[in-house]
C-alpha cells in the first residue's frame, strides 16, 4: 500500500518548502558563526567536517532540496570565511579548489543519500500506519452486526483517510438500492449511476449536484457470488486528480465491505435455516407422535372387532353384526384420522412429493382396488385414450385424490354409474370422475373444496368435508387444478388436471406392442 | 403333533396389538413367541429359530430396517412387516433389506393371516421351480418359453417374458420397483422406474381381462408390484 497521505503532504511540502530552505540557509550561517572562533584551534579540514555534518543534518531534517542548497552554501561560506584570503572568494592555494570540489561532491552525495533514507523511512512509516488502519477497519468490520455498522465503519475510515464523505448503498427487500447511513451523514438519494454500477458490477463516475463535493465514484461491492451493494464516495476535487493509490485503497475498502456484507448475509441465511429446521422438526415429531398414538388404538380396535367376527363357532348373528359394525366404524375413524393428518401435513407445506413418471391407468387401477368392496354395487367404466402420455406424479397422493373422488361418488350416487375418463388437452391431462347421482347444489361448485365444507348439509350423508379439500391440496402441489360441475344429464362431475411436462422417451416399439392388444 | 405347527415370532411393542395377533395366529394353528424390543427379538430369532417373524417397524429401541438387515446376515426365515400408512419409504427400505411382505395398520386379521400363510408356503417353492404355471386363463410353460391365453399363444418380448417369469417365481410376494429393475435391467437402472411401469402395463394389456383393474399383476402403490395367483378376495377366503 502506498502513501495515501502523499498528495496532501506534497501540497503541505510546497507551502512549507520556502521555510525549509530558509532553515537550511540559517543552519549554514550558524555553522559559520560557530566555526569562526574555532579557526585558531582546528585545522581547516575539521571545519569542512563541521559543514558536512550540517548538510547531513539538514538532509535528514529538511529533505533533498534544502540539502543541495546547504551543500553549495557551505562551500561558498567555507571559501569566504575560512580559506585564506578570508572574506573573499579568491583562493591563494589552488589546492583548495580540490577541497571545494570534494567537499561539494561529498555534501551532495551524503545529502542525497540521507534524504532518500528519510523518504524511505517516512514511506515505510506511512505504509505501516495505513496497513494498521486497514487492519483495524477489517477487525471492526468483522465485529459489525449489521449493514449500518458496516456503513458507519467504512464511511468513518474514508472520511479520516481521504477527507471524503462515503455512503454504503445496499439493496432492500425489493432489490432497490438504498443508503445505509453512518451517524452524522447527510441523507443522499442514490444517483442513477449507482444502479448501473450495481447491475454491471463495474465502477461508475457521476457528477453530484451538491457542493462542495461535485464528483462521485460508485464502486460495486463484489463477492464471488454476486454484487452485494455499492460504495459511493464523493470528492471535493476533479476526479482526474484521484491518485492511483487512493483508487487502490478504495477498491480494497470496497472488497472488505463486500466480504463483511456477504458474511452477514450468510449468517442470516444460516440462522433462518436453523429456525426453520427446528420448527419443522417440532411439527414433524408432533405429527408422527400424534399419528402413532391415534393409530395404535385404532389398529387394536379393528383387530379385536375383526377377531370377533371370525370367532369359531360364529357369534349369534346379532353380536356378529355388532362386531362387524364396530370394525366398520373403526376403519372409518382410521381413514378420518389419516385424512386429518394428511391435511395437516399438506397445509404445513412440508409434504415431500415422490414424483415419478408413470401411466395414469395404473393409479386408477390401484384406486379402484382400494375401494373394491364399496364399489362392488356400482357400474364402473374407465375410458382412457390409448395415446395418453406418461405423467409425473406422486402415486400415493394421486391415489388418495381418486379414492376420495370415488368415495364421494359412492356416497352421493349409491348404486349408480361411475365413469372415469381422461383427455390430453394442451399442456395438461384432464381426469374426470362423473357419477349419475343427485349432482351438486347450485352455486356450490367452488365452496365444496373448502376445508370442512360439505356439499349437501341436509342429506344426512356422513363426512366432515375433508376429502375434497385434501384433493385440492394434493392437485395443487402437483401444479394442477381441480374443479366440479353438474352434469347436464344429472350427477356430479369432478375433474382435475395434471401438467404433462416433458415425459421421458420410451422405446416406441414397446409402446406400439402394448397398444396393439388394446384394440 | 404340536411340533408340526409352525412357530411365529411376534416383535411388537404394543401389548394390545400383540394380544389380538397372538390370538388370531394361535386360532389358525401357529405357535407363537413374543418380543417387545428389537434386541430381544433378534436373540429369540437366533435361539428359537421361528418359521416366520412378524415385525413392527416402529420399535422403540431400534429401527426395524436395521433389524431385518441384521437378521438377514444369518437367517432366511420370512419376515412380514407391520407398518404405518403413509410410510412408503419405510416399507420399501424394509423390503429392500430383505423383508418378504408387509401389512399396513390398521389391518384386517384375515389379511394378516393370508400374508403369513403365503410367506410360509412359498419358501420351499423357490427351489423346484414349476415347469408350467397357470393363473386365470393364462398358461406359462417355462420349458418351452410359451405363454398362452385361452389356448391362444401370446407374444411376449424377451423383457416382458423375463419380467413375468421373475414375478411368477416370487408369486404372492411384494417386489419393490428397485428389486424388479435390478433383476431385469441390472443395478445401473434402478432409477428408471417408468420403464418398469410401461412393461407392467403392456403385460397387463396382454394377460389381464381388464388391464385397468388387474386381478393378478397388482400394484402396491408407491412400493412396487405383487403377483397374485388366486384372485379370490383374502378377506372372505381366509378360513381353510
Amino acid at each position: 500500500m502506498s502513501d495515501v497521505k502523499l498528495g496532501r503532504k506534497q501540497r503541505w511540502v510546497n507551502r512549507a518548502s520556502a521555510l525549509s530552505y530558509c532553515w537550511a540557509i540559517v543552519a549554514c550561517m550558524a555553522t559559520t558563526l560557530v566555526a569562526t572562533p574555532l579557526l585558531n584551534i582546528f585545522d581547516l579540514a575539521n571545519i569542512v567536517m563541521l559543514f558536512l555534518l550540517t548538510v547531513v543534518l539538514i538532509a535528514l531534517r529538511l529533505g533533498r532540496g534544502p540539502a543541495v542548497i546547504a551543500a553549495f552554501l557551505s562551500v561558498l561560506l567555507f571559501d569566504i570565511f575560512f580559506v585564506p584570503p578570508r572574506f573573499s572568494l579568491a583562493v591563494n592555494d589552488a589546492q583548495y579548489l580540490v577541497t571545494f570540489a570534494v567537499m561539494l561532491g561529498v555534501a551532495l552525495i551524503i545529502g542525497q543519500l540521507t534524504a532518500q533514507l528519510r523518504q524511505e523511512a517516512n514511506a515505510a512509516l506511512a505504509m505501516e500506519k495505513n496497513t494498521r488502519a486497514l487492519y483495524e477497519m477489517t477487525r471492526d468490520l468483522f465485529g459489525a452486526m449489521n449493514g449500518s455498522q458496516v456503513a458507519e465503519i467504512v464511511s468513518q475510515f474514508i472520511r479520516k483517510r481521504l477527507s471524503a464523505p462515503a455512503t454504503l448503498l445496499l439493496p432492500d427487500d425489493a432489490g432497490e438500492l438504498a443508503a445505509l447511513h453512518g451517524a452524522g451523514q447527510p441523507k443522499t438519494i442514490p444517483p442513477p449511476q449507482a444502479s448501473i454500477a450495481y447491475q454491471r458490477g463495474e465502477a461508475e463516475i457521476f457528477v453530484a449536484a451538491s457542493e462542495p463535493f461535485p464528483l462521485g465514484l460508485c464502486l460495486p461491492l463484489k463477492t464471488s457470488m454476486r454484487v452485494r451493494g455499492i460504495l459511493m464516495v464523493q470528492f471535493p476535487e476533479p476526479m482526474n486528480n484521484l491518485a492511483p493509490e487512493h483508487r487502490h485503497l478504495l477498491d480494497t475498502i470496497a472488497s472488505l465491505a463486500a466480504i463483511a456484507i456477504e458474511r452477514m448475509h450468510y449468517v442470516k441465511v444460516a440462522q433462518e435455516a436453523l429456525v426453520n429446521a427446528e420448527s419443522e422438526r417440532l411439527r414433524n415429531s408432533l405429527l408422527s407422535t400424534l399419528s402413532h398414538d391415534l393409530r395404535t388404538p385404532l389398529t387394536v380396535l379393528v383387530g379385536l372387532a375383526d377377531s370377533l367376527t371370525r370367532a369359531r363357532p360364529p357369534l349369534p348373528s346379532r353380536h356378529g353384526e355388532a362386531a362387524a359394525a364396530i370394525r366398520e366404524q373403526a376403519l372409518r375413524m382410521s381413514s378420518l384420522v389419516h385424512n386429518l393428518l394428511d391435511m395437516a401435513r399438506l397445509q404445513i407445506g412440508k409434504v415431500t412429493l415422490n414424483k415419478e413418471w408413470q401411466p395414469l391407468q395404473e393409479v386408477i387401477g390401484s384406486s379402484l382396488k382400494c375401494l373394491e368392496a364399496p364399489l362392488a354395487q356400482h357400474r364402473i367404466s374407465v375410458r382412457l385414450p390409448p395415446d395418453l402420455p406418461l405423467l409425473q406424479f406422486d402415486a400415493v397422493l394421486i391415489e388418495r385424490v381418486l379414492v376420495n373422488l370415488f368415495e364421494n361418488a359412492v356416497k352421493y350416487a349409491p348404486g349408480g354409474e361411475i365413469v372415469i375418463d381422461a383427455k390430453h388437452t394442451g399442456d395438461v391431462v384432464e381426469i374426470t370422475v362423473a357419477d349419475n347421482g343427485q349432482g351438486l347444489p347450485t352455486g356450490a361448485e367452488e365452496t365444496i373444496f373448502a376445508l370442512f365444507e360439505r356439499g349437501q348439509h341436509k342429506t344426512g350423508v356422513g363426512g366432515v368435508g375433508l376429502g375434497l379439500a385434501i384433493c385440492r391440496a394434493i392437485v395443487e402441489v402437483h401444479g394442477g387444478r381441480i374443479w366440479a360441475t353438474t352434469n347436464p344429464e344429472g350427477g356430479a362431475r369432478f375433474a382435475f388436471s395434471l401438467p404433462v411436462g416433458n415425459p421421458p422417451l420410451i422405446n416406441q416399439e414397446l409402446m406400439e406392442g402394448a397398444q396393439r392388444e388394446t384394440s | 403333533m404340536s411340533e408340526a405347527r409352525p412357530l411365529v415370532l411376534l416383535v411388537e411393542d404394543e401389548p394390545e396389538i400383540r394380544r389380538f395377533v397372538r390370538a388370531a395366529l394361535e386360532e389358525d394353528g401357529y405357535r407363537t413367541i413374543e418380543a417387545t424390543m428389537a434386541s430381544q427379538g433378534l436373540s429369540l430369532a437366533a435361539s428359537a429359530k421361528p418359521a416366520l417373524i412378524l415385525l413392527d417397524l416402529g420399535l422403540p429401541d431400534r429401527d426395524g430396517v436395521d433389524f431385518i438387515g441384521d437378521l438377514r446376515s444369518w437367517s432366511t426365515a420370512p419376515v412380514v412387516v407391520l407398518s404405518a400408512r403413509s410410510a412408503e419409504a419405510q416399507k420399501i427400505a424394509a423390503l429392500d433389506a430383505g423383508a418378504d411382505d408387509y401389512v399396513t395398520k390398521p389391518f384386517a386379521v384375515g389379511e394378516l393371516l393370508a400374508r403369513v400363510r403365503a410367506a410360509l408356503r412359498r419358501r420351499p417353492a423357490n427351489d423346484n421351480e414349476t415347469a408350467v404355471f397357470e393363473f386365470g386363463d393364462v398358461r406359462v410353460d417355462h420349458v418351452r418359453r410359451l405363454v398362452e391365453r385361452a389356448q391362444q399363444p401370446v407374444h411376449l418380448t424377451p423383457i416382458e417374458y423375463h419380467l413375468l417369469s421373475f414375478m411368477l417365481t416370487h408369486a404372492g410376494r411384494v417386489m419393490t420397483h428397485r428389486q424388479l429393475l435390478k433383476e431385469i435391467w441390472g443395478p445401473s437402472h434402478v432409477e428408471s422406474s417408468h420403464y418398469l411401469r410401461v412393461y407392467v402395463g403392456s403385460l397387463r394389456q396382454k394377460l389381464e381381462v381388464d388391464p385397468t383393474q388387474p386381478r393378478h399383476l397388482l400394484t402396491e402403490t408407491g412400493v412396487g408390484y405383487r403377483f397374485q395367483v388366486e384372485t379370490a378376495d383374502p378377506y372372505k377366503n381366509d378360513n381353510p
